[in-house]
């Protein structure tokens, strides 16, 4: 053996070529051994292994060897541990924050202490280089525990009166990092919800944790982890008491589970996709930028896969660039120490096959480096490029370990490129202008952009997304809200009916006939819809009746339909640009105006209230309420923040960006000041309104149109009265608004949450609760800003 | 991160084969790129301006560069007898005389014991250091000392005011060829930041183009000082100025300055030297110096040229590193290879 070795040393010594670097398995085998090799489920502190379940092969999936059984979760086995995950709330959500965050941080210590198991079996299993695993993965989760366990010290103090959702259930995709399920449960357990996982089958380092956060004693049922088919999330997600399912995997698993969860009692948080979008532009350190695109999809600490746009005058110096880069890349078994990307099973590989080889078959040129057999686990890095924008794939999402790049003209069109897509979640600029790489970060609709980086993440910034790429978030204090419930808010109820026909909801608007003499004030509102800045006939040409409480006609309004609903989300969105341009001093400007000129018509409204049966105290009242909503949303806020993250200089800016064009349903109830209050806090985040006033009495609404004809833009609000379910349901399917906030029927929210799934729009239903609008914390609480802002993460590495 | 600065086919030169590969004529580089348009554009190197180095991300790609390739076993003995080779045996102290020149003459001509290379099977491969470098007055010295051990090895001699350069041109230039005459074949000479630092690239291409004529046929190293160029796009300009005017090496510090061979610096370097290879077909030579101590360093480095340049850039002729106390713990580690044991320091020959 001796002779082999000293042989060998002369011919490195000539090729001077790399060797194996093998990090030993034997911990992660031993740990499997001591489960018999056979993998059950976590529950309630304790390996639970039902009998009578079928089981699931785990395999290396370099070497396809066997290394254990998963057994497969049953809907009994959910509800164990559903059960588990609910006794355990009790004492941990009451429990203060300081000793929430001793645990997590004896957590962390703990999984300090098993750190070479944790990576050694998550790379054997996964396949993913150990060098990612031991030196970015595993620091990570030891931070983010460390950050929460800080967040959850100050928590009830920052967010007095919020209150933790309740049980949570985390769906995970098959290939997943284990990260991702450490970033949604270190803020869920922080506030004091208790977590149900369900992951794929096959995967034993959630497990692991599992086992890590259970042997610290004192609150058994705090995490659990069930390994089942995808087939189990609704299960877990329709059980009593699961408050909040976050699901982050594939966009159309993602799309059928909101459907699927219509109405349901929980709350869906989605974190969809994996693309990522870097933008290089001729004024880039072009070598530096390659190496953001080999962090992007040519490593195993990319998700996915990377769309790449170059300026065409540093095209071919870029192209010339990645290739040469992508043959130092090495690929290889994920326990050895020196390579770069490891094999992330056959599905994955599949994936990418069969997108490379579509994209050929459209025209499209490859580039691969080096000659890997057809038979090899390993999928080599690939460079796709001259797809032309039109051909099908080049819509498709990307998968890892694939770059698509395509060339643009100016930053301009870069823009037009890059929000083209239906994805949002994260994106890099290249260049080394400041005010052209600030101009694309703000315009890009991301939820992260990195400025000459990418891929960085830290517990204390948000990552999350927009569009179809969800618009759940984690880390940071978006990260917390989502397993918060503003105060005074009751649980969610489930919602669900079960005879609602998806097809047949709202279709049909009902016929209106003269209805007898008209008792109605005059003047009388000026008839129409609100639409473009001016009242304009309704596409139906007829109307619909308004009684007053005693039945007598009051007058009528516009009656209108799909396309005013068209014609008035084309309006917002022609407004939008400018508004959400306008610096919050001129926003607040608009609506004080606005709230000057409903303060002279005070007795006015307050008469039209009147009519509808309040007190005219009362009456006075919301007018001089629905005023006061005005001027505090003018209000100077919050307009985002600065965060520094660990090991970057330079700042991270949280921004609050403008949903877009936001539909709003207003509620019956309270048709003035609902109205006012839902269109102050929109408009002063910047976002453009489509709203569907009260339905029984859409009058007030239209008398506020009056003062908007003068002092607002053409387009920033549009009111559109009519039959509630009909336009419900045309704003609910429209692919092209941004949000949709209901507040109508449970039957209404269902349909909303159902319809959702076509363009993953936010959408806020009260699931057929009412507000009490009068009351400070339900009609202009914290929530409305959170929902009619979106967060997006700006990085800004600093250096010269 | 150039604009094309001329059109690569006019400018490829037939590389001259040889032991020691020379990149000679450097007039032609310049005048190729140039004669279409006249004389006068020779100056023309505003170019120069428009280069862009990200610090941050060459920071970032430094950092991962570093832990991404593991060597161990019998790799790591290959290639730590490989980094050798590569070695600019370096003694640079005012208080160098004949004796301890001699002793270090000795030693890179016989770099790791003999019963160690032997265990390995390598004793015949003739491994000694790629040359040694002193001090302009120490040349003679080690020359001597060189041909009394019947080493053939080059002598390097630092140079030009090494290691402010702050003195007078002509007694830079003489100081040079007073070198060479001694019988140095490899000049080190530091470049004039002021020069950079203001802004004047011209004059330092014509600096170093003198510093070439001066060497006659010994090999250029540029060093280029860079603890003390401000920024990382200067370090990159200050490369291709280099380059251009004639270096067969660019060299990244004196050791003398207060920061020394980082890998950030190197990777800014490194890549201008692909991109003059890309624009004119020829390779260019490339030596850290100061601060590499330790064994591992030396792998890390080598693994840095390989990712950067590739494996045709893995030869004495084209990388160097300058260390002194280096060899020490390659032997060290070497021994620790053959013997399963840690050597106690008495165990190794000193240099």
């Amino acid at each position: 053996m001796a002779a082999t070795t000293r042989v060998g040393i002369q011919e490195i010594f000539t090729t001077m070529e790399y060797g194996p670097v093998p990090e030993s398995q034997a911990c992660a085998l031993a740990w499997l051994d001591t489960q018999d090799r056979l993998l059950g489920h976590y529950v309630n502190g304790k390996w639970l292994k039902p009998e009578q379940r079928s089981s699931v092969p785990c395999h290396d999936p370099v070497t396809g060897e066997n290394l254990a059984s998963c057994l497969q979760a049953q809907a009994e086995d959910v509800a164990t541990a559903v059960e588990a995950a609910k006794a355990a709330f009790g004492n941990w959500s009451s429990l203060p924050g300081a000793l929430r965050a001793q645990h997590l941080t004896r957590l962390a210590k703990m999984i300090q202490k098993h750190q070479r198991l944790l990576w050694t079996l998550e790379s054997l299993v996964t396949g993913r280089a150990v060098r990612e695993v031991r030196d970015r993965d595993v620091p990570l989760a030891q931070q983010l525990l460390q950050h929460h366990a800080g967040q959850a010290h100050t928590q009830e103090k920052a967010l007095a009166g919020w209150e933790p959702v309740g049980v949570v259930g985390i769906i995970l995709p098959p290939t997943f990092s284990f990260l991702e399920m450490m970033w949604r449960i270190c803020p869920a357990l922080a506030v004091g919800c208790t977590v149900v996982v369900l992951v794929p089958p096959a995967s034993p380092t959630p497990l692991l944790l599992a086992q890590l956060a259970g042997e610290l004693g004192c609150f058994p049922g705090l995490l659990n982890v069930l390994s089942g088919p995808a087939s189990l999330g609704p299960v877990l997600a329709s059980q009593p008491g699961v408050q909040k399912v976050a699901f982050c995997g594939a966009i159309e698993e993602g799309r059928a589970l909101r459907r699927t969860l219509a109405g349901g009692g929980a709350e869906l948080a989605l974190a969809l996709g994996m693309e990522s979008l870097l933008l290089l532009t001729d004024t880039a350190d072009v070598d530096s930028a390659v190496e953001g695109v080999v962090d992007a999809a040519w490593s195993d600490r990319s998700p996915g896969g990377l769309r790449l746009l170059v300026q065409e005058s540093v095209w071919d110096e870029t192209m010339r660039r990645l290739q040469a880069r992508m043959k130092q890349l090495r690929s290889g078994w994920g326990l050895d120490g020196a390579v770069d990307m490891g094999a992330r099973g056959a599905a994955a590989h599949d994936q990418a096959q069969s997108y490379v080889r579509e994209a050929q078959s459209q025209g499209a040129q490859v580039f691969q480096a080096g000659d890997v057999p057809t038979d090899s686990p390993f999928f080599p890095p690939t460079l796709v490029s001259h797809l032309p924008p039109a051909a099908p794939c080049a819509q498709g999402e990307v998968p890892w370990p694939l770059v698509v790049a395509s060339a643009f003209r100016t930053a301009k069109e870069a823009l037009a490129v890059a929000n083209g897509t239906p994805r949002g979640g994260s994106a890099s600029v290249w260049s080394e202008r400041l005010g052209q790489a600030l101009e694309l970060a703000y315009g890009l609709h991301v939820g992260t952009v990195w400025i000459n980086a990418h891929g960085l993440s830290d517990p204390a910034v948000p990552t999350g997304g927009c569009k179809e790429s969800g618009s759940s978030w984690h880390g940071g204090p978006d990260g917390f809200h989502e397993y918060l419930r503003p105060p005074t808010t009751p649980a969610r109820l489930p919602c669900l009916c079960e005879e609602l026909n998806y097809d047949t909801f709202g279709l049909a608007v009902p016929s209106s006939l003269p209805a007898g003499p008209e008792t109605g004030p005059s003047p009388a509102p000026p008839y129409g819809l609100f639409v473009g800045g001016r009242f304009q006939a309704p596409g139906s040409r007829s109307s619909r009746p308004i009684r007053d409480p005693h039945g007598s006609l009051h007058g009528y309004v516009a009656e209108g339909g799909a396309k005013d609903i068209r014609g008035a989300v084309e309006a917002a969105h022609q407004a939008a640009p400018h508004w959400a341009g306008q610096s919050p001093a001129a926003r607040a400007a608009l609506l004080w105006a606005l709230a000057a000129a409903l303060e002279r018509r005070t007795s006015a409204l307050a008469l039209r209230l009147e009519r509808q049966g309040v007190e005219l105290k009362a009456a006075r009242a919301e007018v001089e309420l629905s005023v006061g909503r005005l001027r505090a949303s003018g209000a100077p806020q919050d307009q985002g923040h600065i965060m520094r993250a660990a090991g970057l200089r330079g700042p991270v800016l949280r921004l609050q960006e403008p949903v877009g064009v936001l539909a709003i349903v207003c509620p019956e109830e309270w048709p003035l000041l609902a109205f006012v209050s839902l269109l102050a806090t929109a408009l002063a985040c910047g976002n453009t309104l489509v709203m569907v006033p009260s339905g029984a009495f859409p009058v007030p609404a239209l008398e506020v149109c009056q003062d908007m004809v003068t002092l607002f833009p053409a387009g920033l609000v549009n009111v559109v009265t009519g039959d509630r379910d009909h336009l419900t349901r045309c704003l609910a399917l429209h692919q092209d608004v941004q949000a949709l906030w209901y507040f109508g029927s449970a039957q209404g929210s269902q349909f909303v949450e159902w319809a959702s799934a076509g363009n993953l729009k936010s959408v806020w239903v009260n699931g057929g609760c009412p507000r009490a609008w009068d009351q400070e914390a339900e009609g202009a609480g914290p929530e409305f800003r959170l929902r009619a802002t979106r967060t997006k993460a700006l990085w800004l590495p600093m250096g010269d | 991160m150039v604009s094309c600065l001329f059109s690569p086919k006019a400018c490829v030169l037939e590389t001259p084969s040889g032991p020691i590969r020379r990149f000679c004529g450097p007039d032609e580089i310049v005048c190729i790129r140039i004669t279409s348009s006249g004389k006068e554009k020779l100056k023309d190197l505003s170019w120069i301006s428009k280069i862009q180095v990200n610090q941050p991300a060459v920071l970032r790609r430094a950092e991962q560069i570093q832990a991404r390739r593991t060597i161990k076993k019998e790799w790591q003995a290959a290639w730590l007898l490989k980094a050798v080779t590569f070695i600019d045996l370096t003694t640079l102290s005012g208080d160098d005389t004949s004796s301890n020149i001699q002793r270090l003459c000795y030693k890179a001509k016989y770099p790791i014991r003999e019963d160690l290379l032997k265990a390995l099977n390598m004793h015949d491969k003739g491994i000694t250091t790629a040359a040694v470098c002193v001090y302009p007055a120490r040349v003679g010295d080690a020359v001597k000392a060189l041909k009394a051990v019947g080493c053939n090895i080059p002598v390097a001699s630092v140079a030009t005011g090494f290691p402010a350069g702050q003195t007078h041109l002509k007694t830079r230039l003489e100081e040079i060829r007073l070198a060479v005459e001694d019988g140095a074949t490899e000049i080190d000479v530091v470049i004039n930041r002021t020069l950079v630092l203001t802004g004047q690239w011209e004059a330092l291409y014509d600096e170093i183009r003198q510093f070439r004529k001066a060497c006659g046929e010994a090999h250029l190293k540029t060093i280029l000082a860079t603890g003390e160029l401000g920024s990382l796009t200067n370090v990159y300009k200050a490369s291709m100025i280099a380059m251009m005017a004639g270096s067969d090496f660019i060299k990244t510090s004196t050791g003398k300055e207060i920061v020394n061979a980082t890998f950030p610096v190197a990777i800014v370097m490194l890549r201008a030297i692909r991109d003059f290879f890309w624009k004119t077909g020829n390779k260019i030579g490339f030596k850290p110096a100061g601060g590499i101590r330790s064994a591992k360093d030396s792998l890390a480095w080598v693994s840095l040229i390989k990712e950067e340049l590739g494996d045709e850039w893995l030869k004495p002729e084209l990388f160097r590193i300058g260390a002194s106390t280096l060899l020490s713990d390659i032997e060290r580690q070497i021994y620790h290879h053959v013997t399963g044991r840690y050597a106690a320091y008495h165990d190794l020959p000193m240099s």
